[in-house]
């Protein structure tokens, strides 16, 4: 059966180069730019689209039902996953997987459950179910990295830095939808993309990827970097400003 | 009032910060120690990842030692010549406990061997003190007069060579306990992010028989010293130093050490002694559970790199 989803999959992928199928979806968001400052304690995001016909098409109306599903993924890091288990009475760290180039933060919103808009290969090869980032090639063997890499979406999800919303976008009419993401306080700071796919009747008819970025603002920027830039500046700065809050509360309280 | 931490990348509440910062500042006023013992544990348990909690708290300790460091320094209460090798022999240690941080860390084992030291350090700094106290309240009770310990008791390690005078603490020593007990500590202080006073006081008391009244500020001074060094050698080394967190903690740890001096005057030595013993007995234990307990999740995970390069 597995060579027939892939033909399945290399059949979607053809058909993905010549989206042209009629319909257009115009999209925007509601901050380009999420900025930490020294409050930042997570940031509400709105996304917008409708669906139209294409530029210069006959048909002047869309004809649906279509389902949206909105994929933000965060900026990529080397991630490992550990596992503890039970030697000479204590539990210490003795197995670990690396996932290279894995997101930091990856949400799925859709307007329908994944599994009714369309089906597991396509959620798969599209990089749309959370799960399909673990399932790279890496050198630590398929079985080891299927173990670790579920291990590792359980715990993404469990910071709320991974998560599937399946009620997350709203359809206003027929052909405009509004979905809503809250970035966590602990989203990692880097570009992000929002990928807007379109189904109807379980394939994809259109498409778009919006870019958005999350940074330190400010005086956290400049921490941030001063201390990767300037470590040692930096460490002579957290001294002194060490000796001088020593010395400042033994004047203030007469010691 | 939530802060961000740039280091950490964590958002926390500014106040929680502070006021464990007041809480272990009024212990260590209380107990005339550096606190790093108990803040470094505290942080490790509400979250934040152990290797900022522990560059982070060598920042703090150096706040927190240094009022009392030159209130002793004012006082004549510092033997500078015997606090020169022990912090220069410190700095080395420091240089070899970071560097160990650092492979410890990429080989996922920090935790294990943080939760270890603090286990086998604590523990048995916390029973030795207890049983002294322990002593010393019932032979007080028992109304024995307890004789202090003469300076001029020599021990085996007081016959071993390269002998140095050290004018101040009126003793004539060899300088290899002296370098040893730095390098020790300048070691343990930095892979663990404690300033190890507590091992400091009693090594200098019992081992070298330096008199009392320059042990507390010469120790002090070293503490101020070869954790500023170690908090350098993290910010170059790891880049793991939370300057934001360390200010929040030394805000609060320096104005609750205040009042834990205050209040540590109306309580006697060994009863201080006994509780700080128990103390440090129960961050032991606490160290000791996470190691035999199964853990809560058998998996943890890391960012272990950028994820640009290669």
């Amino acid at each position: 059966m597995t060579w027939r989803r892939w033909l399945g999959a290399l059949a979607l992928l053809g058909g993905l180069a010549t989206p042209a199928l009629g319909d257009r979806l115009l999209s925007t968001m509601s901050n380009d730019e999420i900025e930490i400052t020294s409050s930042f304690d997570g940031e509400k995001m709105t996304f917008f689209g409708s669906i139209a016909p294409d530029a210069g098409a006959e048909q002047k109306f869309v004809d649906g039902p279509f389902q949206v599903i909105v994929v933000v993924l965060g900026p990529t890091a080397d991630r490992t996953a550990r596992q503890m288990t039970h030697n000479f009475g204590i539990w210490l760290n003795t197995d670990q997987v690396t996932f290279r180039k894995f997101p930091s933060y990856f949400h799925v919103l859709a307007s329908d459950r994944l599994a009714d808009i369309t089906d597991i290969t396509t959620l798969t090869t599209q990089f749309i179910l959370p799960e399909s980032h673990t399932l790279v090639p890496n050198n630590a063997g398929w079985w080891k990295t299927a173990v670790f890499g579920r291990q590792l979406v359980r715990l993404m999800t469990e910071q709320g830095l991974f998560g599937v919303n399946e009620s997350g976008v709203n359809f206003l009419s027929d052909n405009t939808y509004s979905a809503r993401l809250t970035l966590p306080s602990n989203a990692p700071p880097g570009p992000y993309i929002a990928l807007t796919y379109v189904f109807k009747d379980g394939a994809i008819i259109a498409r778009k990827s919006e870019g958005f970025a999350v940074r330190k603002l400010g005086f956290e920027r400049f921490l941030a970097l001063a201390s990767v830039q300037q470590p040692l500046l930096y460490g002579v700065v957290c001294v002194i400003l060490a000796l001088f809050t020593g010395w400042l509360g033994g004047v203030l309280f007469k010691r | 009032m939530q802060i961000y931490l740039p280091i950490a990348e964590m958002s926390v509440n500014l106040f929680f910060l502070v006021g464990i910062g007041a809480a272990v500042g009024f212990l260590s006023g209380l107990f005339g120690v550096g606190g790093g013992f108990l803040l470094t544990p505290l942080l490790i348990f509400s979250g934040v990842p152990t290797s900022v909690a522990v560059a982070s708290v060598t920042g703090q300790v150096v706040a927190a030692s240094t009022s009392g460091a030159l209130s002793h320094y004012r006082r004549g209460g510092i033997d500078m010549h015997l606090a020169m090798y022990l912090v220069l022999s410190g700095i080395i240690g420091a240089f070899g406990g970071v560097a160990t941080f650092d492979l410890l860390r990429d080989a996922g084992q920090l935790d294990l061997v943080i939760a270890v030291g603090f286990l086998v350090l604590l523990g048995f700094i916390g029973v030795l003190m207890l049983i002294e106290s322990t002593r010393a309240l019932l032979k007080r009770r028992s109304g024995i007069v307890v004789r202090e310990r003469l300076p001029n008791q020599h021990n085996w390690i007081h016959g071993l060579p390269m002998r140095v005078r050290f004018k101040k603490s009126k003793l004539y020593i060899s300088v290899l306990p002296v370098l040893i007990i730095g390098l020790f500590i300048g070691f343990v202080g930095s892979l663990l992010g404690i300033g190890g006073g507590f091992i400091m006081v009693p090594a200098l008391v019992y081992l070298l028989r330096v008199p009392g009244n320059v042990v507390i500020g010469t120790s002090l001074l070293q503490v101020v010293a070869m954790m500023a060094a170690t908090t350098i050698l993290h910010a170059v080394q790891s880049q793991s130093v939370d300057i934001m967190l360390a200010f929040s903690l030394m805000v609060g740890g320096v104005a609750g050490a205040q009042f834990g001096a205050s209040a540590g005057k109306q309580l006697r030595g060994d009863q201080l002694r006994g509780l700080l013993a128990l103390l440090v007995l129960a961050v032991a234990i606490r160290f000791g559970l996470t190691l035999v307990l199964a853990p809560a999740d058998a998996f943890s995970m890391v960012v272990s790199g950028t994820g640009a390069g290669s």
